[in-house]
């Protein structure tokens, strides 16, 4: 692969924006609430904007790895710290960074623990921020773990509805997918003969079969796990309903794509003898959890059960374009990381506000809130029509190309996912009917709509959905450029 | 991008599908609760569509070979979907059908949903309705076009779920989204089968390799099967038109726009878009002849017996569709477009009439607007007569052309059977719109209101708002004269003017069918001996069954209810909380409780802790004694 090593760096700059955040924040007083505030929306903001310079700078006709700074960190291991951006991971970037700052506006009204809440909030994002960016396996993984630890004390101390459980269940489980990813991470590092966590030269070494296969389904699950695939799933839903509002944003919208990351960088990269293996089974599984996830959501009365079962089955979509190994599925597959990032926090930030005023999220106590509050209502409308994938948002191509792709590459599970989602426009527009339509609950008749302000976070959203749904050349180009190499060299 | 201003076609076209988009952002994002700002930007951006779309056609009237815009909108490895515009008589025939009822309906909507809080909501939807509309008109590629359909099936969703507040209506738009997805799902089967074994999904060029029989047969019927799914769900046949009727809970000029005259007629449309396509497959048209047949004789029935006027237009709507699609699957192209173009201006009269019946009694029941002197009413009374005359195919309105196009192509079918069918589908139609006529020109009982009608001051007035009588004259006028413009559409939409042989039979077997139901309504519900009562009633269990809609909406309730959530949706629930999760929380709970376990042997007594020693000890060399 080719590198262009950065002229300035980006990515460093990127990665410690949250940390000088985090930092600055903990010599904060605990009742300077606003400064705190501050702070923590500049460095995402910071963020937010060198992700976007490197995705609109990226330059997909030179392609090959982008940005690039390498520092040697432990040699006697081959471990470096080597960051670079591709076509794949650069939307990924844009999308934490956008998920970020709409978070840190969608918390604006938080007065409990204000100071550790961003604090948390600062380092789980450094945490996602490095994943993204590592091209060196041990810093990826080192990554990996730092995004996953805060979430437990974010649910633990801010969450609702069994948090302790919640909490438990999320990190017991992650901890056990990274149980799977080391040993598979060693053995991939043990077998190459180089001695290097390099995933760029790793890539170069031909691994001995059954190294790829054992290698690949230990990464598949070990990743999976936090990909949501089915049936290492359950975590999630209850994860996101426990979670605070910009914890499920980012818990949903970006950690879980990390899993999927994951599995397409590291698992597929170096073991493409493996993936060919499993991926059959890689299909089936993602079927599964698409058809799955939209019938056990059409049964939930919750409304953040009810989004989590829809992630589960967007993640489907997912895995389904990573295990046609096609260019299209694998564009799709990425397209599709971004747009449910975007869609799902869209979800959450909306059903937030309106959790933040009723504390009830039972369809059965709401209604009619398309009269009370039209605009908050408005945004989980417009989420819910991209969840049943109407056209015009991000997530429409996305869907396309994988089922295409998957209905050409397996058919019958292609198809089968295909027709579910039938299922998904009904799942959606159920809850819509029950939460927004209808009478409202004179209960709830007195509270006020978003104001223009609190609204931002859920306008910018729905720009970015609607944005790469008019033109998706903007995104598919960029994945592309770096998908078509990736493929041909499966 | 020069070329997007120099090429005034191109950006005509560009401009039919930027104006009404720009016109919903603008609306829904700053002038929602500003009604007069809301009126004039939808209105502005659906003139210019309007005088667009009527120079396009008088600029290509003699146009011989189609024109192409193609744009790359998506460029992945072998799905490769192009924007772009396809300019030929089928598709600016509908661009100028669609532009200029829904400019109509927008200029009708101003009386009609004047006062109304969602105001600026309802015109923001219906230029969203524009745009998808538009864009299924003259899309080049079938992507670009499932897309547009896509929308369309949106903005018909928020625009009969409007009034949401009442159930009926936010559980009709639901049911319509849902039911016409069952269709799409198929629909997008298709496309993808041939995007995955031909590749290049442009209208134009799916045509001419059917026509060139470069596609393989099996694939040319399976994608028109397919996508015919797609038709079944839009355009409202048998199985699935069961959300048009419960669609009428949308505001009436809603119904007129997109249930009667453009949305509906999307599917039929496209069976005519790419007809060269679709009627390469016999297996195809075969199924198309007879869904519509069954579709036009169940509705007509049903359409017999229902007593809300907008109902009785909906079963009619479906009827007509069905009888559209018969057309075109027996064969003629132009019947079956020519009875859309000729359905569309006489059906949304129809409903533009009744919602004036509405709006000024406040009632859906033509009984009880017939007894509250509904004839009154003069324009609007004058025009439901002459659209319900279109409607039943009399001289010289012009249904009696359209109709007697779509007979003649069921005249030629090799089966005669599908002939006989259309008859008495038309001896059906005639009965019930004029049930309907008759009711209200000649109300048998007085209004009971107006017994005591002397509490109210005796302000009652029959006036019509002009900006709702104009486009009724206007849809008139085209129901009075467009059928004298067959000839003229036959040479532009195919070329040349058809043969028209005079054949006396069918000429006279359909005045014959079409009067014998008006004769039929007239000794049942008009003369002034009528018993008003349906000639149906003295068969009740066939009467009870039409007015049970075929329990077709009980079939579906059923299925949903026990397939999909009675069956999968709770098997799959109890699944995953008592297996999948259940499963994980035992192996959780199994270590805390096994730990629990081992933990009463960690206890800080001395002397516990020295008995265990002793006895494990004494056990240990117990085995190693007597175990040898």
């Amino acid at each position: 692969m080719v590198e262009h090593v950065a002229d300035f760096p980006y990515l460093t700059c990127m990665l410690l924006a949250p940390v000088v955040g985090l930092t600055i924040i903990l010599f904060l007083k605990e009742e300077w609430h606003f400064l705190i505030r501050v702070v923590s929306l500049s460095a995402a903001a910071i963020a937010l904007g060198l992700s976007i310079y490197t995705f609109v700078n990226y330059d997909t006709a030179l392609g090959g790895l982008q940005f690039v700074e390498k520092y040697e960190w432990v040699k006697s291991f081959g471990i470096y710290f080597y960051v670079g951006v591709d076509g794949i991971n650069a939307p990924l970037l844009l999308l934490t960074g956008i998920v970020i700052f709409t978070g840190v506006l969608t918390m604006w009204e938080l007065e409990n623990r204000v100071k550790e809440y961003f604090a948390f909030m600062l380092a789980l994002v450094t945490g996602v921020f490095g994943v993204f960016m590592s091209m060196d396996m041990f810093v990826f993984f080192l990554f990996y773990e730092i995004a996953v630890v805060p979430m437990y004390i974010l649910i633990l101390i801010w969450g609702s509805t069994r948090k302790i459980y919640a909490a438990m269940k999320l990190t017991l489980y992650l901890m056990a997918g990274s149980g799977l990813i080391i040993p598979g991470i060693l053995l991939l590092y043990a077998t190459s003969g180089i001695n290097t966590f390099d995933m760029i030269q790793l890539h170069g070494v031909h691994f001995a079969p059954w190294v790829q296969k054992t290698a690949f389904v230990l990464l598949y699950f070990g990743f999976g796990v936090l990909a949501a695939v089915w049936p290492f799933h359950t975590w999630s839903p209850v994860g996101h309903v426990a979670a605070p509002t910009a914890v499920s944003m980012l818990h949903a919208g970006v950690l879980m794509k990390l899993g999927a990351y994951g599995i397409l960088r590291v698992a597929m990269f170096l073991c493409p003898d493996g993936f060919q293996y499993w991926a059959q089974l890689m299909a089936l599984l993602a079927a599964v959890g698409i058809v799955y996830g939209v019938f056990v959501g059409l049964a939930q009365t919750d409304l953040k059960y009810v989004i989590g079962y829809s992630s589960v089955s967007h993640m489907g979509i997912v895995g389904l374009g990573l295990a046609t190994g096609t260019i299209d599925g694998i564009n799709g597959s990425v397209f599709q990381m971004f747009a449910h990032g975007v869609m799902t926090a869209l979800f959450f930030s909306a059903v937030g506000y309106i959790y933040d005023r009723t504390h009830t999220r039972m369809i059965y106590e709401l209604g009619g809130f398309s009269k009370i509050m039209p605009v908050a209502s408005g945004y989980f409308i417009i989420a819910a029509l991209c969840g049943a994938g109407v056209p015009g948002f991000a997530s429409f191509w996305a869907e396309l190309l994988v089922f295409i792709s998957a209905v050409k590459v397996f058919p019958v599970r292609g198809l089968l996912a295909l027709a579910s989602i039938v299922i998904g426009a009904l799942f959606a527009l159920r809850v819509v009917q029950k939460t927004f339509y209808n009478e409202p609950n004179p209960k709830f008749i007195h509270y006020k709509d978003v104001s223009p302000f609190l609204g931002l976070p859920r306008a910018i959203l729905v720009a970015t959905m609607v944005l790469f749904g008019i033109f998706p050349r903007l995104m598919l180009d960029l994945i592309k450029s770096a998908v078509v190499p990736f493929v041909n060299g499966l | 991008m020069s070329a997007w201003f120099s090429d005034l076609t191109l950006l005509g076209c560009f401009l039919c599908m930027v104006l009404p988009i720009a016109s919903f952002g603008l609306i829904m994002i700053f002038t929602r609760n500003n009604h007069k700002l809301s009126l004039a930007i939808s209105l502005l951006c659906s003139t210019i569509p309007l005088i667009i779309a009527w120079s396009l056609l008088y600029k290509y009237w003699d146009i011989a070979e189609p024109i192409v815009y193609n744009y790359d909108w998506i460029l992945s490895d072998f799905i490769k979907i192009p924007f772009g515009f396809l300019l030929d008589p089928t598709s600016l025939l509908m661009l100028t059908i669609v532009a200029t009822i829904s400019w109509l309906v927008q200029i009708y909507s101003i009386g009609y949903m004047e006062g109304d809080p969602g105001f600026g909501n309802y015109y923001a939807f219906l230029s969203l309705f524009a745009l998808s509309m538009l864009g299924v008109s003259i899309s080049s590629g079938l992507l670009q076009l499932y897309i547009c359909w896509e929308l369309v099936g949106v903005s018909s969703y928020l625009l009969i779920g409007f009034w949401y507040e009442k159930f009926s209506a936010s559980e009709a738009g639901k049911k319509a989204f849902v039911v016409t997805r069952f269709g799409d799902v198929g629909f997008f089967m298709g496309l993808a089968i041939l995007t995955i074994f031909y590749g290049n999904l442009e209208i134009a060029n799916i045509n001419s390799a059917a026509v060139a029989q470069s596609m393989p047969p099996w694939l040319i019927s399976t994608a028109a099967l397919l996508i015919f799914c797609g038709v079944m769900g839009k355009s409202a046949q048998f199985p699935l038109h069961v959300w048009l009727p419960d669609a009428m809970e949308g505001p009436t000029p809603v119904s007129a726009l997109l249930h009667s005259a453009t949305m509906v007629a999307a599917g039929v449309f496209l069976i005519a878009r790419i007809y060269p396509f679709f009627s390469a497959s016999p297996e195809a048209m075969a199924v198309a002849l007879a869904i519509g047949t069954i579709t036009l004789l169940l509705s007509s029935t049903i359409g017999m017996v229902a007593t809300d006027i907008k109902q009785v237009w909906a079963y009619s709507t479906v009827s007509q569709l069905g009888f559209m699609i018969m057309g075109l699957a027996a064969g003629s192209y132009f019947a079956g477009y020519f009875h859309l173009t000729t359905h569309a201006g006489f059906k949304a009269l129809l409903f533009l009439c009744s919602g004036v019946f509405i709006h000024h009694f406040g009632t859906n029941d033509f009984f009880v607007m017939a007894a509250k002197g509904g004839r009154k009413l003069i324009i609007p009374m004058v025009t439901i007569t002459i659209a319900a005359l279109a409607l039943s195919g009399i001289f010289p309105f012009s249904g009696f052309f359209s109709k007697e196009a779509i007979l003649g192509a069921l005249y030629h079918h090799p089966n005669k059977i599908w002939f006989l069918m259309g008859l008495l589908g038309a001896f059906l139609t005639a009965y019930y719109t004029f049930r309907v006529i008759f009711v209200m020109l000649f109300p048998k009982n007085p209004a009971p209101e107006e017994q005591h009608g002397h509490d109210e001051p005796h302000e009652e007035h029959y006036g019509v708002p002009w900006v709702m009588s104009i486009p009724l004259l206007v849809l008139a006028t085209f129901t009075l004269i467009l059928g004298f413009c067959q000839g003229y559409l036959e040479r532009f939409l195919l070329g040349h003017t058809l043969h028209h042989e005079h054949n006396y039979l069918l000429l006279v077997s359909a005045v014959v069918a079409a009067l014998s139901g008006i004769g039929l309504a007239w000794i049942d519900w008009g003369s002034k001996k009528a018993k008003c009562v349906g000639f149906i009633s003295y068969v009740p269990a066939l009467e009870n069954f039409f007015k049970e809609k075929w329990y077709m909406d009980h079939f579906w309730r059923w299925f949903l209810n026990v397939f999909i959530y009675g069956t999968f949706s709770r098997l799959f629930t109890y699944n995953d909380r008592r297996v999948v999760d259940g499963g994980v929380d035992t192996v959780a709970f199994s270590t805390i409780g096994s730990g629990r376990l081992l933990s009463f042997f960690q206890t800080a007594l001395l002397q516990l802790n020295l008995l265990f020693m002793v006895v494990v000890v004494a056990g240990v060399g117990l085995y190693l004694l007597i175990g040898r």
